[in-house]
């Protein structure tokens, strides 16, 4: 059997994470893998690190990974890693890798996230698990990484005994973010000089859009009315946009001009694939809902308690969407307060 | 200044066309009638579908990437008039088919035969689900020692919520007639008529030859369908592929089971009712009278015919593959049909046909008539039994 | 410069799946039973297709389908032919069997090695039975070649040498462009895949178009291949938990009702408050 760069017998008892940053601070699923990653370390005795690239403004980054559990922060700064490359991000990570030689190296599966964990365990010539619903460390700090196959319908364990570091992405959202725990003392920043040639960054940004082409059937929450909201597609919006998706409609409020023809979802509009389709006052019909079974949840909301889109819906909601939808919107921004201010 | 439109003639399109209507696209002598008869006629204020200009122009051999060739709802309005006898709507389905060659679709069709294709079904749903609707109901798999027929549910009936009553209304008829029957399950197949009247003529050819052989696998020699899209694909195109079972629609069944007292009707249905005939039932298969003699064996019910009914039955809109393709808000049958039917009074616009159904309850919601029901005749017949 | 160099030769890799709703865990041997289930293309792998199809609608040149699997694989991805693609390489041998991500994209891009020269590699943004979506990163870093994945859309340009994507990203979206070679992973339902063409179905399926390798027939190393060099172990298969609609009806005031649906929201979005 090939072996990876370093074995079992060379890594070092650490778990590290990648820190992905997001304009000046670290998104949410490398805090969230921090989180679980300091569980995993205490379970087994082991240090807790973050892989942080980039170039400038890296202060406050650590000091957000520190407040979750960061025992240290290994840093590799590079003008070529002021920005996401592919290129830079896998060389600089593989050199900081193989500098430290960690037993775990977790990522968060975000298209950058998955990029770099797919070429970096070819690099390293090691396992990697992608998409992780769950991770457990067991005796002699094994990673388990528990994944869903088939539409969801098949469960595996699956974990990496022999190559280092074993390799794990992890969804956004999978793991709760915990509170920061004040008592550790151990703090260290470790630069780690990094070696990269502008040669080898051969992808080229020609444009980023921020706000444009929405594209509901790429949209992870779509937002859909039916005759029933009697065209109060503005309330509508609200919610899509807390939610960071779009609006979509049934096939009457199209016709009735409410809305464009292109969000029509159904088997003559859009078939979209959404985390969460949200059906406020559309009643089901067959022609609709083939436009929403590849959902991962739905939620309907109807007056009609014998309205067929119920059979075909996670959680039901008899009332009228247009109090039912208001008071969500509210119930969702009451809560961000508290986040932000808690 | 008259605009003149300058049109090429393809003599080899003409060839090709010809030789695919087996000639009869060349019987046209452009009297008009179709044009005059078609329902688009009756949406489409001031830009008719022109079913005589367009077979004009297939006789020229232009190349046709016009719209208007998928408007055709094959309801054979015109071609029941049609001095000529031209089948048009198979004159369409050649159009088509050139179109899929030259890859020339509107957006969303090829979806539907790729969902034949892997899921045996027109409506992207799971093969393994097909028996769904079947759930808590007795219905054995068919087999040829004990059964005297097939019951044929079809996919709209199968995965349809709304259909999916209908067969279940069918299985309680057929149990209180005490017919054997059995049903192939999972394994039922698709009967191909979507792929039909989108044109692509060679798969359907290819999936009606498949059924037809599943069929003989199973034993099966006659069968009994939901929908009167299947039955017509049943009765007159698998014949041209050596199959060798006899396809009933199950207003002509039931019908039947009544006329030999099988089955019996004895709870009042006191509604007020009209029949619309569905196309591929009527004007298609000549079949106008079984679901009226059922309606009428039914103690209580008042039936009453619309203005244009029969021969004259205008259609819904959803055949010819309109089913998966838009039509805009302005443009569908189904509104007429519905107004058709209020003009009458009734309570109850009953049909025999799930795409009938899917249209008119639509429908009557965009005309705001929420008091007339859309029914299917197999559902009041269940409730005229005990 | 002549024509044919600006013919692009684009490898398409695909799969064939188990349908998901029809693979089961034995509740016994706690293994894979897909034996009754039945097949099919990868979903997204036909958007990859049309993808390349497209491309050589408009450049001409030569569109080779890759996969590794069983020799049950072939008479789905001479459908692939009868789309319009030129060739299919099925790389089978039970050497190969067993093959995680490492193993799987060491072995199709020792096949692609083969097949130089090659200007473009596509793939479905992931297969419905792993799902990981780890292929094409991968097969970029065996190969050396460029990598844009996610795409819903693409343009090459054969006199620059380049190929550009789009991608959404959240809340808009990037275009990235990259010298060829270059592996392109494309986004799930992005376009609608040409339905197969009867007319070319027969050719299809002529025995020529298909060529199978073993790993005996490529450039492998026995070590680096099928379960032999898979780092990562199965370890255990559960049934995960019925996909039926869960059909929960929430009642209550509207307040309460919101507060229930954000409590659910919170649970299966990320980024909700």
């Amino acid at each position: 059997m090939a072996t990876s760069l370093y074995g079992a017998s060379e890594a070092q008892d650490v778990i590290c994470v990648f820190l992905e940053r997001e304009g000046d601070t670290l998104q949410r699923v490398s805090l969230e893998l921090l989180s679980k990653g300091r569980e995993l370390a205490d379970e087994v005795g082991w240090k807790l690190a973050g892989l942080l690239l980039g170039y400038y403004r890296m202060l406050p980054l650590m000091g957000q990974a520190f407040e979750v559990g960061a025992d240290e922060i290994w840093v590799a700064e590079h003008p070529l890693l002021k920005t996401f490359t592919v290129e830079a991000y896998t060389s600089a990570a593989f050199q900081v890798i193989m500098n430290r030689k960690p037993s775990i190296f977790l990522c968060g599966a975000t298209p950058n996230g998955r990029d770099l964990a797919g070429r970096l365990a070819v690099k390293l010539r090691t396992g990697l698990t992608a998409d992780c619903t769950d991770l457990r460390m067991r005796e002699g700090g094994i990673l388990v990484g528990e994944v869903t196959g088939f539409g969801g319908g098949v469960l595996a364990l699956i974990k990496t005994p022999q190559h280092r570091p074993q390799m794990a992405t992890v969804r956004p959202g999978v793991f709760p973010l915990k509170p920061p725990r004040t008592e550790r003392v151990s703090r260290a920043v470790e630069i780690i000089s990094v070696t990269l040639d502008e040669a080898q960054v051969r992808t080229r940004v020609v444009e980023q859009v921020v706000g444009r082409g929405a594209d509901i059937t790429q949209s992870p929450v779509v937002v859909v009315g039916g005759r029933g909201i009697q065209g109060r597609f503005d309330l509508l919006r609200q919610l899509a946009e807390l939610l960071g998706g779009e609006v979509g409609a049934t096939r009457p409020p199209v016709d009735s001009g409410q809305i464009e023809r292109e969000r029509q979802v159904g088997q003559t509009g859009v078939v979209c694939r959404p985390k969460v389709a949200i059906v406020c006052g559309a009643s089901g019909a067959f022609q609709f809902t083939v436009g929403i079974q590849h959902a991962d949840t739905v939620i309907a909301i109807n007056t009609d308690p014998e309205a067929p889109i119920f059979e075909t819906a996670d959680y039901g909601v008899v009332g009228d969407a247009l109090q039912i939808v208001p008071a969500l919107i509210e119930a969702l921004r009451n809560s961000r307060v508290a986040v932000t201010s808690g | 200044m008259t605009q003149v439109e300058h049109l090429t003639v393809d003599d080899a399109r003409w060839d090709t066309l010809f030789e695919r209507t087996r000639g009869a696209v060349a019987l046209c002598y452009q009297c008009g009638v179709c044009t005059a008869l078609c329902p688009w006629g009756q949406v489409r204020e001031g830009k008719p579908l022109s079913v005589r200009s367009l077979l004009r122009r297939a006789q020229l051999g232009v190349p046709d990437d016009h719209e208007d060739i998928w408007l055709c709802t094959a309801c054979a309005q015109c071609e029941s008039l049609c001095p000529r006898g031209v089948p048009v709507a198979e004159v369409f389905q050649s159009l088509r088919g050139m179109a899929w060659e030259e890859r020339r679709v509107p957006k969303g069709l090829p979806s539907v035969l790729w969902s034949i294709y892997w899921n045996n079904n027109p409506w992207s749903q799971p093969p393994s689900h097909r028996s769904r609707w079947a759930k808590g109901l007795e219905v054995p798999r068919f087999d040829p020692s004990e059964h005297e027929v097939l019951y044929y549910v079809g996919c709209t009936a199968a995965y349809d919520r709304r259909a999916q009553k209908v067969a279940r209304a069918l299985v309680k008829l057929f149990q209180a007639a005490g017919v054997r029957f059995g049903t192939l399950g999972d394994e039922e197949p698709c009967c191909g008529d979507a792929a039909k009247s989108l044109g692509y003529t060679p798969y359907f050819e290819e999936i009606v030859q498949n059924a037809a052989q599943v069929f003989a696998q199973n034993g099966v020699r006659r069968l009994v369908a939901t929908s009167p899209h299947c039955f017509d694909t049943f009765r007159n195109y698998a014949p041209r592929y050596q199959a060798d079972f006899e396809a009933e629609h199950y207003t002509q069944f039931l019908d039947r089971c009544l006329s030999e007292g099988r089955l019996r009707f004895s709870r009042e249905v006191p509604l007020r009712v009209t029949f619309h005939d569905p196309c591929f039932l009527g004007r298609r298969n000549d079949e106008y009278e079984a679901p009226r003699r059922i309606l009428d064996a039914i103690p209580g019910l008042e039936r009453v015919e619309m203005a244009r009914s029969r021969q004259d039955a205008l259609c819904c809109g959803g055949g010819g593959g309109r089913m998966w393709m838009e039509t805009s808000a302005g443009e569908r049958f189904a509104n007429l049909r519905v107004q058709d039917a209020l003009a009458t009074g009734v309570q109850v616009l009953v049909t025999a046909c799930p795409f009938c159904i899917a249209c008119f309850e639509e429908s009557v919601k965009a005309v705001g008539a929420p008091n007339l029901r859309v029914m299917d005749v197999a559902e009041l017949a269940a409730m005229a039994i005990e | 410069m002549t024509y044919a160099t600006n013919e692009p030769h684009l490898v398409v890799c695909v799969k064939v799946v188990p349908k998901p709703e029809e693979v089961r865990v034995d509740p016994q041997s706690r293994r894979l039973d897909r034996a009754g289930a039945r097949s099919e293309i990868n979903p997204p792998d036909l958007n990859a297709v049309e993808f390349a199809l497209q491309i050589k609608d408009r450049f001409g040149g030569k569109v080779s389908i890759l996969s590794m699997g069983p020799p049950f694989f072939e008479p789905y991805l001479r459908i692939c032919l009868a789309m319009g693609a030129d060739h299919v390489y099925l790389l089978s041998d039970r050497l190969f069997g067993g093959a995680d991500t490492l193993a799987t994209t060491y072995t199709l891009a020792q096949a692609v090695r083969r097949l130089e020269p090659v200007d473009l590699v596509l793939c479905g943004e992931e297969s419905s039975d792993g799902a990981t979506g780890q292929v094409p990163p991968g097969l970029a870093e065996w190969l050396g070649y460029q990598q844009i994945t996610l795409v819903n859309d693409i343009e090459m340009d054969m006199s620059r040498r380049t190929v550009r994507g789009r991608r959404e990203r959240q809340g808009g979206y990037e275009i990235l462009e990259v010298p060829l070679p270059a592996v392109i992973s494309v986004k799930t339902g992005c376009n609608e895949p040409r339905f197969w063409d009867y007319r070319l179905k027969p050719w299809a399926f002529a025995p020529e178009r298909v060529t199978v390798w073993s790993a005996s027939d490529m450039d492998v190393d026995p070590e680096f291949i099928g379960l032999a060099g898979s780092p990562t172990q199965v370890v255990g298969l559960e049934q995960a938990p019925s996909r039926e609609r869960k059909r929960i009806m929430l009642s209550g005031s509207p307040q309460e009702v919101a507060q229930q649906l954000a409590a659910r929201l919170r649970e299966v979005l990320p980024l909700v408050p």
